[in-house]
C-alpha cells in the first residue's frame, strides 16, 4: 500500500522538473523494473489477491458436531457480517480519533523541530538530527514495552515522582490508555517526519532567502511565510503516511495488552482482523483486512485530493 | 485436497504435477486412500523397519524425556521440537502445517484446544491403537474425559492425556498470620478475609482480577459445576450463562465493586510480581503449576506462603477447578499411529518419563500413578516445608468430570477478555459477560457452520 502514495505525491514534483517530451517506445526499462517487480508480485499483489478472494467464502459443514468442512463461495456475506459488526465499528471510530488528534500534533512537532533545525542560530545540529531520529530506530515492541513500564504505576520511576508532588496519573486505564498510546506514537515517529520535512527545507534554494532578508522578513517571517509553504508536499506526504500508519495501529495495543487491563482484542481494526484470524475465521478475517485496506486507500486519497485543491486555490 | 495421508515426496510430487491443471476439479485429486485422520479410526497397525517420528512441544526438558525414549526404542525414533506456547504461535503454525500436509506426528496441545484442532480434522483418532487401549484406566477420570470428548471411547480416542492444573488456594501465611485472619475454607469466609486485609492494610488486596487470564476465570466457573459446552446429539449446547456460572460471576464483581481486589494487574505481568514481593497481592487462585510461578518471581517471599485447597461455594464440599493442562496428541496425517501413540502413553505414563517431565518442566501428571511420584511427597521449602503437592491431589480428585470444551475456545476466551476488560474499567457487570459470551460464541459456532441447539 505504501508505495503508492509515494508515488503519487511524488509525481506533482517530477512533472514540474522534466520537460514533457514523449517517451520513446523501449522495452528495456522492464528489466530494470524486475528487481521490484517480482518481489512486489510476490509479496504484496498476490496475498492482497489471495486476501479478497478468501474473503468471498463462508465455510460450510455437514456431520455432526465434528463435521466435515466445505468452503462455498458466498458473495459479500463476510463483507456484511463486518460492517454489521459493533466492535469494528468501535475500533475504526477509536482509531480515527486516535488519528485527528495525534498525526495534527506529531506533524506540528516534527515541523517546529525541522524549522528549528533548519534556522540559521541552531548548534549541533548534527547531533540533533540523530537524536530525534533515535526513536524510529528503535522496534516498535520494544518502545512499547519501555514505554510500558514508564506508565506502570507499580514499577515506573516517573510515576513514582508524580506521586511524590501529588499527582496520580493513571496511564493504563481505560480513559487514557488511547493517549498513552498516542504518546508512543508519537515520539516514535517524530524525528522520522522531521527528517522528511527536514529533507525538503535543505532543498530550498538560499538565494530565496538573501531576498526575503533583503525586503527585511524577520527569521519566524521566513519560516512562516516561505518554508513552510515551500516544504507543503513533503507534509501532504508525512500527512498521508500518518493516516496509513494510524489506521493500522497494531503493536501498541498488542503490547499494552499484556500490562494494561483496559485494551480488547478489538481494540483496532487491526487487532480485530488478527484476532478473528486466530479464532479460525479467515475469510471473515480477510474480509475485514480487505475492508481496512479500501478505507485507507480512500482516507489517503481523499487527503492528498483536499490538500492539492488547498494548494490550487 | 485430502491431505490426510502422506505419500512418498516424489509421489506427492508427481501428484501436484498431474493434479495442477485440474485445481478446478480438485476434488477428483485427493491423494489417494481414506487415511487414519480426523475421519474414522482406521486400522492402527505396526508399521515395518525403523520409524521415525516428529513431535511439537513447549515443556521445557522434554528433550531430556524424548532423548529417554530413543535409547530404549531405537527403532521408533522421535524429533522434539521446541516451539512457543500453544497460543503464543504453535496452535496457528500447527494449523498451517496440517493445511501443507507437513504437521508433525505429534503435537503438545492443551485440553481446551482438543475440540477446535478435531473441528479441524487435525487429529487422529487413536482409540484402535493397541497402546492406547491399555493404557485405558491409566488416568485420572476427568482427563481421560477431555481426551474422549465425554464418550470414554466410544467416540474416539483423540489425545493422551499429560498434565493437569487443579487449582488451590497460594495465599500469604505471614500476612494471614500477622492480621489475625482465618484461612478461607468457603467462598463467603474468603470475601470476609478480603475485607479484613483491606482494613489492615488499604494497599494490600486479597487477590488481583486478571483481565487476559479468561481461561483462569474459567477455572473459577469449573469449580461451579456447569460445563460451558455440551454435545446435544448433532448439536452443540452453549451454557456459559447458566445460573451456577453467574453466581461466581455476581461473587467476583461484588469483590470488584467493593474494591477488595487489585484490577489494575495483568497476570503474569512485572508488576504483579512486584505487588507480590511487595506484599500487596496476598493471595492467588492457581494451578499446580503454578508453585514454581510464585516461587520463580517473588523470590523476596520465600518461606512465606502456603497453601489451601480452595474455597468452597458449599461449606464441606472438596470441589476443585482446574486451570490448564495438556496432551499429547497424534495429529492427522501421521504415517505412523501405532508407534506415534506408544510414544504418547509412554511419555505420559512410564515412571521415569514421569519423573523427567515433572522435574525438570514441573509437570503435574495426568497419570493416576504419577500422583505417587517422588518428588510430589517432598516438602517444598519456598512453601515453608509444607507438602504442597497433597493440597493438589485432593485437589485432583475435586475436579468435575463432566466439564467440556468448545471447538471455538479461543474466540469464547476472547469474548470473555474483551467484556472483563470493560467490567474491570467500571463499565459493565460480569454477568453481562457471561451473557455476552453466550450469544457471541453461539454466532461464532454458527460462523463455523456448526448446530447450536438454543
Amino acid at each position: 500500500m505504501t508505495a503508492v502514495p509515494t508515488r503519487t505525491a511524488a509525481a506533482p514534483a517530477a512533472t514540474s522538473r522534466t520537460s514533457p517530451a514523449r517517451p520513446r517506445r523501449q522495452r528495456g526499462h522492464w528489466l530494470f523494473l524486475l528487481p521490484f517487480l517480482v518481489p512486489f508480485t510476490l509479496f504484496t499483489v498476490v496475498p492482497v489477491g489471495y486476501a479478497a478472494y478468501q474473503s468471498l467464502f463462508r465455510t460450510q459443514r455437514v456431520g455432526g458436531t465434528f463435521g466435515h468442512t466445505t468452503s462455498v463461495f458466498a458473495g459479500l456475506h463476510q463483507y456484511r457480517e463486518v460492517l454489521s459488526d459493533p466492535d469494528f465499528t468501535r475500533s475504526v471510530g477509536r482509531v480515527l480519533l486516535f488519528g485527528i488528534v495525534q498525526i495534527p500534533v506529531m506533524l506540528l512537532f516534527a515541523l517546529v523541530l525541522a524549522l528549528l533545525l533548519d534556522s540559521t542560530v541552531a548548534r549541533l545540529k548534527r547531533f540533533f538530527r540523530v537524536a530525534y531520529f533515535v526513536p524510529y530506530g528503535i522496534p516498535g515492541v520494544i518502545a512499547a514495552l519501555m514505554w510500558g513500564f514508564l506508565y506502570d504505576p507499580r514499577l515506573s520511576p516517573v510515576v513514582d515522582v508524580l506521586h511524590k508532588v501529588g499527582a496520580h496519573p493513571d496511564f493504563l486505564g481505560s480513559g487514557s490508555i488511547l493517549w498513552s498510546m498516542a504518546n508512543v506514537v508519537t515520539w516514535t515517529y517524530t524525528g522520522y517526519n522531521m527528517l522528511i520535512i527536514y529533507a525538503a527545507l535543505q532543498a530550498i534554494p538560499a538565494d530565496i532567502y538573501e531576498a526575503a532578508r533583503m525586503d527585511g522578513a524577520t527569521g519566524a517571517a521566513i519560516a512562516w511565510r516561505i518554508k513552510v509553504p515551500i516544504v507543503r508536499p513533503a507534509l501532504v506526504l508525512t500527512g498521508v503516511f500518518s493516516i496509513i500508519g494510524t489506521l493500522q495501529l497494531f503493536t501498541e495495543p498488542q503490547v499494552f495488552r499484556s500490562i494494561s487491563t483496559s485494551v480488547t482484542s478489538t481494540y483496532t481494526p487491526n487487532l480485530a482482523a488478527y484476532s478473528l484470524a486466530a479464532g479460525d475465521d479467515y475469510s471473515e478475517a480477510a474480509a475485514m483486512s480487505v475492508t481496512l485496506a479500501l478505507a485507507t486507500f480512500i482516507l489517503s486519497f481523499g487527503f492528498l485530493k483536499l490538500s492539492s485543491r488547498k494548494a490550487q486555490a | 485436497m485430502s491431505m490426510r495421508h502422506r505419500p512418498s515426496r516424489r509421489r506427492a510430487l508427481a501428484a501436484a504435477l498431474v493434479c495442477l491443471p485440474l485445481v478446478a476439479s480438485a476434488a477428483a485429486c485427493s491423494s489417494g486412500g481414506d487415511g487414519g485422520g480426523g475421519a474414522k479410526a482406521a486400522a492402527c497397525t505396526k508399521s515395518n523397519g525403523k520409524v521415525d517420528l516428529t513431535f511439537w512441544s513447549w515443556v521445557p526438558g522434554m528433550d531430556k524425556a524424548v532423548a529417554e525414549w530413543n535409547r530404549q526404542n531405537p527403532d521408533i525414533h522421535v524429533t522434539v521440537k521446541t516451539t512457543p506456547a500453544g497460543n503464543a504461535g504453535t496452535y496457528q503454525n500447527m494449523s498451517n502445517a496440517l493445511k501443507a500436509g507437513k504437521a508433525p506426528d505429534l503435537g503438545q496441545m492443551e485440553y481446551d484446544s482438543l475440540a477446535s484442532f478435531r473441528l479441524k480434522d487435525g487429529l487422529a483418532d487413536i482409540s484402535s491403537c493397541d497402546p492406547v487401549k491399555q493404557a485405558s484406566g491409566d488416568f485420572v477420570d476427568w482427563t481421560w474425559s477431555q481426551v474422549t470428548f465425554g464418550a470414554n471411547g466410544k467416540d474416539g480416542v483423540w489425545a493422551i492425556p499429560e498434565d493437569t492444573g487443579p487449582m488451590a488456594l497460594f495465599y500469604r501465611k505471614d500476612l494471614f498470620d500477622k492480621y489475625k485472619i482465618p484461612v478461607p475454607k468457603t467462598w463467603d469466609e474468603y470475601y470476609q478475609d478480603a475485607k479484613a486485609l483491606k482494613k489492615a492494610d488499604p494497599k494490600a488486596s486479597i487477590t488481583h482480577f486478571s483481565q487476559t487470564d479468561p481461561n483462569w476465570f474459567t477455572g473459577l466457573l469449573w469449580q461451579g459445576g456447569t460445563s460451558m459446552f455440551s454435545q446435544d446429539g448433532d448439536k452443540w449446547k452453549v451454557d456459559v450463562d447458566s445460573p451456577a456460572n453467574r453466581k461466581v460471576a455476581d461473587y467476583w464483581q461484588k469483590m470488584i465493586d467493593e474494591k477488595l481486589v487489585a484490577t489494575d494487574l495483568q497476570g503474569f505481568s512485572p508488576a504483579l510480581y512486584k505487588a507480590w514481593n511487595d506484599g500487596e497481592v496476598a493471595t492467588w487462585i492457581s494451578a499446580a503449576w503454578g508453585y514454581s510461578t510464585i516461587r520463580d518471581n517473588a523470590k523476596a517471599t520465600a518461606g512465606k506462603w502456603a497453601v489451601a485447597p480452595m474455597p468452597q461455594w458449599n461449606a464441606g464440599e472438596q470441589k476443585a477447578g482446574n486451570w490448564g493442562g495438556s496432551s499429547t496428541a497424534v495429529l492427522a496425517g501421521s504415517k505412523h499411529p501405532y508407534e506415534a501413540s506408544k510414544f504418547a502413553v509412554w511419555l505420559n505414563s512410564d515412571p521415569k518419563a514421569l519423573e523427567i517431565l515433572n522435574r525438570e518442566g514441573g509437570l503435574y501428571p495426568a497419570a493416576t500413578k504419577g500422583l505417587s511420584l517422588s518428588a510430589l511427597q517432598q516438602p517444598v521449602d519456598f512453601y515453608g516445608g509444607q507438602k504442597i503437592f497433597d493440597v493438589f491431589a485432593q485437589a485432583s480428585k475435586g475436579v468435575d468430570t463432566k466439564w467440556a470444551w468448545g471447538p471455538t475456545m479461543t474466540d469464547t476466551y476472547r469474548f470473555m477478555s474483551d467484556g472483563i476488560a470493560g467490567s474491570l474499567g467500571g463499565g459493565g457487570k460480569l454477568s453481562d459477560v457471561l451473557r455476552d459470551t453466550d450469544a457471541k460464541t453461539v454466532d461464532s459456532l454458527k460462523k463455523q457452520s456448526l448446530q447450536v441447539a438454543e
